[in-house]
């Protein structure tokens, strides 16, 4: 048996767990009741069997006549497909508070999702494209050096997720404008990093445009919104 | 209502139960192979070699064998094997037919599954092996393989 792809999975659960105990101490959603934990957890399995299924369905193999295909996660999980069922997921369960828990769990996903990346060294699948840069790494009995992207897009993601952290706790911005930057930032991410993965066909590019356009809509939306309603709010009458 | 989620549950079932049969007819049976053959295939290869090792019923392979399709249709300058091991021809075809019908690979029949340990790997399936021109093995890969894992290790014996 291999449990690399395990032990990656606990390269995403521990810094989505660490961002959400560490923000919920720092007054992270306080307007919001429910557990962003177990709301990050039920969304991440309901993305990744929908992300499996799309795989599947895409590889012309039914998922009703061959249900014990499901398990097999390494064939393949549709990025694209997962995030969107993710997100929908929490966006669900918290569907009488969608902004503040959709905010609340911003900087812990893509800390998650930084983990994720990072868990190519539990994987051995850190490396990329060819190149002569000094920190180049080549795999084992090779004389190619690579990129090392997936550590790239693991770097740039946490980055992320601490600047999205500590604006939440110092700059108190909109609603849900974290949570669209969140999305379109992972989109940008992924797209800066796709031209430097080996692949077999051009990646799920469309997807990503999707995250980023659709991450920033929601942000445009949502800042736009809040100034509205500021504008349009009473004035402070002084005592 | 309340009957909506019982008559997705049912639709689920009465779809799942439903054959999965396929027309083999137009595969031909698969040539039974010996390990002196296919080292002899290896060494004599001027072109970078992926041999899969796979079979009808295994679940992971049939996870993997999309994967291997587009892989031999956007490699050219690669040479595909399939091992068929510890299988009968009918599933094997079948297989074929289902999952690789136009692919450019080579398959091979080993009913006994000793190649591949002779090889170097183990009897589980599947597994994937990396050769560069001349037979050298440059990577071997257990269990099922993804794509970025696939594409690397193809760039690597290209790279040979």
């Amino acid at each position: 048996m291999e449990f690399s792809l395990l032990g990656a999975v606990f390269f995403a659960v521990i810094p989505l767990y660490i961002t959400i105990y560490w923000e919920a101490r720092r007054g992270n959603a306080a307007a919001c009741s429910k557990s962003l934990w177990d709301i990050a957890l039920t969304a991440g399995v309901v993305g990744l069997i929908a992300g499996r299924v799309a795989a599947m369905v895409g590889d012309g193999v039914n998922p009703l006549t061959h249900p014990a295909d499901l398990l097999i996660v390494r064939g393949g999980v549709a990025t694209g497909p997962a995030a969107l069922a993710a997100i929908l997921t929490a966006a669900w369960m918290g569907r009488d508070e969608v902004w503040p828990v959709l905010d609340g769990l911003s900087a812990a996903a893509v800390a998650g999702l930084s983990g994720w990346h990072a868990g190519c060294l539990a994987r051995d699948a850190c490396l990329g494209t060819p190149t002569d840069l000094p920190w180049a790494m080549a795999q084992s009995g090779s004389t190619v050096t690579r990129h090392p992207v997936e550590l790239y897009a693991a770097v740039a993601l946490a980055l992320v997720a601490g600047a999205i952290a500590l604006w939440k706790m110092r700059g108190r911005p909109s609603l849900g404008v974290p949570a669209g930057l969140a999305i379109a930032s992972s989109g940008l991410v992924r797209l800066a990093t796709e031209p430097l993965r080996p692949t077999l066909s051009s990646g799920p590019i469309g997807w990503y445009w999707l995250g980023l356009v659709v991450g920033l809509s929601i942000a445009g939306w949502r800042w736009n919104v809040a100034r509205r309603s500021e504008r349009h709010a009473p004035p402070a009458t002084s005592q | 209502m309340r009957r909506f989620p019982a008559i997705i549950v049912l639709a689920i079932a009465v779809a799942s139960c439903g054959g999965t049969d396929v027309d083999f007819s137009q595969v031909p049976p698969l040539p039974p192979t010996s390990f002196a053959e296919i080292e002899a295939t290896l060494e004599s290869s001027e072109i970078p070699v992926v041999l899969n090792v796979w079979a009808s019923w295994c679940v992971p392979c049939r996870s993997e064998a999309p994967l291997l399709d587009r892989a031999a249709a956007a490699s050219p300058e690669v040479r595909f094997i399939g091992m068929n091991v510890r299988d009968d021809q009918d599933g094997a075809r079948s297989f074929i037919a289902e999952f690789f019908p136009d692919a450019a690979i080579d398959h091979r029949f080993d009913s006994g599954g000793n190649i591949p340990v002779n090889l170097g790997g183990s009897r589980g399936v599947p597994l994937t092996f990396f050769y560069a021109p001349g037979g050298e093995l440059v990577t071997l890969h257990t269990g099922v393989i993804d794509e970025r894992t696939l594409a690397l290790q193809i760039d690597e014996i290209l790279a040979r």
